[in-house]
C-alpha cells in the first residue's frame, strides 16, 4: 500500500516534471458551482493583486496562490501578473505593513488548489491544465 | 473508553487554546541596514557627516496582526531605529473594523498619510532608494498620529480607487535641523484620494492642523542683552552678523523669535494653535520594467515662525533583470512673506536641490541591496549661500 502510494507520488512528480518541460498550459480555475463563465486577464490580475475583491457578478472573489517555487506559480506571476517574485514581494510589502492588504494564501500544489477551489465558489486559483477535473471550471488559459 | 475521553478532552482543549489560533496571528517584519558618508561636512543631510556611520538609517520593524473576529483585527508595528538609539516604539498600533468589504475604520496610532511613500516609508524593500529623499519627505517627526481613519475602496470599470480621511492629535518632541522642539498638532485632519488604472497611478492629499511650537525668545534674549562685568552689552543689536554670531548654538527658532523681537514683529513669530496646511499630488507610471514618479508637495503656515515651502521630486527607474537603475531630481524652496516679516524669515530661508543616482539589486525575493550617490546643493542655508557635496549611502533591505 505504502509502496503503491509512493509509486503514484513519484508518477505524479514525474508527470509534473515532463509537463513543465513541455511548457505546460496553465488554467485559471473557479469552482464548478461558481456562476461566472470566464474571466479576462485584467480581472484576474486585479483579483490576485488585491485591487478588487469581487467577481463580475458581484460575489466575493478570494485568490489562492500555489507555494513558492511551483512551476504554475512562476508561470502565473510571469505571464498574468507580469511581475518577478521580488517585484511582487515589494508590491505586497507596500500593503502588508499598512494593513491595506495581504497576499493570497499559499495553498500547496496543483492537486491542493483544485481540491480547495472545488469546495468554495468564492475561490479562484491556477493550476497546470492537466490537473483540471470536473469539480472545477476553467475561466482562463495561458501557456 | 476512558483513554478515548481523555484524548477527546485534550483535542478540545488544544483546539480552543491560543496555539490552535496561531495561524491567525500574522507576523511580518522588515530590516534596513544602512551606512552613509558625506564628501564634506559643510552640508548637512540625513544626520550624516564625513565619517562613515551606520546608525542614521538602520532600523528594524516587527508587525503583528491578529484577527479578533470576522470584521475586527488588531495590528501593532514596533520599530526600533538607530537614529533614536534603537529605542523601540510603536509606529502603528490600531484596531481595524471592516464596515463592509470595501470600507475599513481604524483607530489608534496611525501613520500620517502625507506622502505617496508615507505608508511604507520605513520598509526599504518597498522602494528603490536607500531612503526616500529627505528634502521632500520632510515631516519625519510627525509621521505617526493618534486618531481615527476611514478608508473606502471603489472600482469604476477598470479604475481602482480609494478615499481615506483621518483625524487625530499629535503631541511630542519634534526634531528640526538638529534642534528638538515640543510640538503639538490639534485638530489634525486630512483626506487622501488615489486612483489606479493599469500602469498609471495618481494620488492627491490635503492635510491641516492647529500647530503649537515651543519656540520662544526668553533664552536668546538673555544672550543678546546680558551685560558684561563693565556694564557693556556685548552684542551690537544693530549689526545682523554680530547678532547671528551671538545666537550660534541656540535653537534656530528661538533665535528667530529674538530677531523678530528686535524688529518689532514678534507677534507674527508665535505658533500657538496656528493653522498649518500641507498639500500633496503625485503621478506614477510603472509597467514592470520602467517606473516613473513625480511628486509635488507644499507646506503653508499661518505663523511666520516656520517658512512656507514647496518641495518636489521626479524619478525614473529602469529594471534590468535583478538590477534596477534609478535617477531622481529634487527641489526644495522656501516661500517668504512680504515686508519686515519676510526679512526676518530670511534668516531661516533655505533652498536646496539634489540629484540621486542609485542602483538596487534584488539578491533574492526578500533581500535587496542598494547603493545611492546623492549630489546635494544647498543654495541657501539660513538666508546665506550654502555649500554642495555628495552623500554616499549603501543599504540592505529585508522583508519577512
Amino acid at each position: 500500500m505504502t509502496v503503491l502510494k509512493s509509486f503514484s507520488k513519484l508518477l505524479i512528480a514525474l508527470t509534473l516534471f515532463i509537463g513543465a518541460l513541455a511548457q505546460a498550459e496553465v488554467a485559471v480555475i473557479v469552482s464548478a458551482s461558481n456562476g461566472n463563465g470566464s474571466l479576462d486577464k485584467d480581472t484576474i490580475e486585479r483579483i490576485f493583486l488585491g485591487k478588487t475583491a469581487s467577481f463580475a457578478d458581484g460575489s466575493q472573489a478570494i485568490p489562492v496562490d500555489q507555494n513558492e517555487g511551483n512551476a504554475a506559480r512562476e508561470a502565473f506571476n510571469d505571464k498574468v501578473l507580469g511581475k518577478s517574485s521580488s517585484q511582487l514581494k515589494a508590491y505586497w510589502s507596500r500593503l502588508i505593513f499598512t494593513g491595506k492588504g495581504t497576499p493570497p494564501k499559499e495553498s500547496g500544489s496543483d492537486a491542493d488548489v483544485v481540491a480547495l477551489v472545488a469546495k468554495n465558489p468564492n475561490l479562484v486559483g491556477y493550476v497546470d491544465a492537466a490537473a483540471v477535473d470536473g469539480s472545477v471550471k476553467v475561466v482562463y488559459k495561458f501557456q | 473508553m476512558a483513554l478515548k475521553k481523555t484524548a477527546l478532552a485534550a483535542a478540545v482543549l488544544l483546539a480552543s487554546s491560543p496555539l490552535a489560533y496561531a495561524n491567525d496571528l500574522k507576523i511580518n517584519g522588515f530590516i534596513n541596514v544602512t551606512g552613509g558618508v558625506l564628501s564634506n561636512d559643510k552640508i548637512s543631510l540625513d544626520g550624516y557627516d564625513d565619517n562613515p556611520s551606520f546608525d542614521q538609517g538602520t532600523l528594524m520593524g516587527l508587525q503583528m496582526s491578529k484577527k479578533v473576529n470576522d470584521s475586527t483585527s488588531a495590528t501593532v508595528q514596533l520599530v526600533s531605529r538607530g537614529s533614536e538609539d534603537y529605542k523601540t516604539e510603536a509606529s502603528w498600533a490600531y484596531i481595524t473594523y471592516a464596515l463592509n468589504n470595501d470600507t475599513d475604520i481604524r483607530a489608534g496610532r496611525l501613520r500620517t498619510p502625507f506622502f505617496y511613500y508615507s505608508d511604507f516609508l520605513e520598509v526599504g524593500y518597498a522602494f528603490n532608494w536607500v531612503r526616500p529623499p529627505s528634502s521632500v519627505y520632510r515631516l519625519d517627526g510627525l509621521s505617526s498620529i493618534t486618531g481615527v481613519d476611514i478608508t473606502h475602496r471603489f472600482n469604476i470599470g477598470n479604475v481602482d480607487g480609494s478615499v481615506q480621511v483621518y483625524t487625530g492629535r499629535y503631541n511630542d518632541d519634534f526634531a528640526l535641523n538638529g534642534d528638538i522642539y515640543e510640538v503639538e498638532l490639534r485638530n489634525a485632519m486630512g483626506a487622501v484620494f488615489s486612483l489606479n488604472q493599469g500602469n498609471f497611478g495618481a494620488r492627491v492629499s490635503y492635510h491641516q492642523a492647529d500647530l503649537s511650537f515651543d519656540a520662544n525668545s526668553l533664552v536668546t534674549n538673555r544672550i543678546l542683552t546680558t551685560a558684561d562685568i563693565n556694564g557693556n552689552i556685548g552684542v551690537d543689536l544693530t549689526d545682523p552678523t554680530a547678532v547671528a554670531d551671538a545666537l550660534k548654538g541656540s535653537r534656530a527658532l528661538d533665535s528667530l523669535s529674538s530677531i523678530a523681537e528686535l524688529r518689532g514683529v514678534e507677534a507674527d513669530f508665535i505658533a500657538n494653535k496656528d493653522k498649518s496646511q500641507f498639500y500633496q499630488a503625485s503621478l506614477s507610471w510603472d509597467n514592470g520594467s520602467t517606473a516613473l514618479i513625480a511628486e509635488w508637495t507644499g507646506l503653508k503656515h499661518d505663523t511666520a515662525l516656520l517658512n512656507d515651502d514647496t518641495a518636489w521630486l521626479v524619478s525614473a527607474a529602469q529594471r534590468y533583470g535583478d538590477a534596477t537603475v534609478h535617477l531622481t531630481y529634487t527641489v526644495t524652496e522656501d516661500d517668504l512673506e512680504s515686508g519686515l516679516v519676510g526679512q526676518v524669515q530670511k534668516n531661516a530661508q533655505s533652498e536646496e536641490n539634489s540629484i540621486i543616482l542609485g542602483l538596487r539589486y534584488d539578491y533574492d525575493s526578500s533581500t535587496a541591496l542598494k547603493f545611492d550617490i546623492q549630489h546635494h546643493d544647498e543654495k541657501l542655508v539660513g538666508g546665506t549661500k550654502g555649500d554642495s557635496g555628495f552623500l554616499y549611502t549603501v543599504g540592505m533591505s529585508l522583508v519577512f
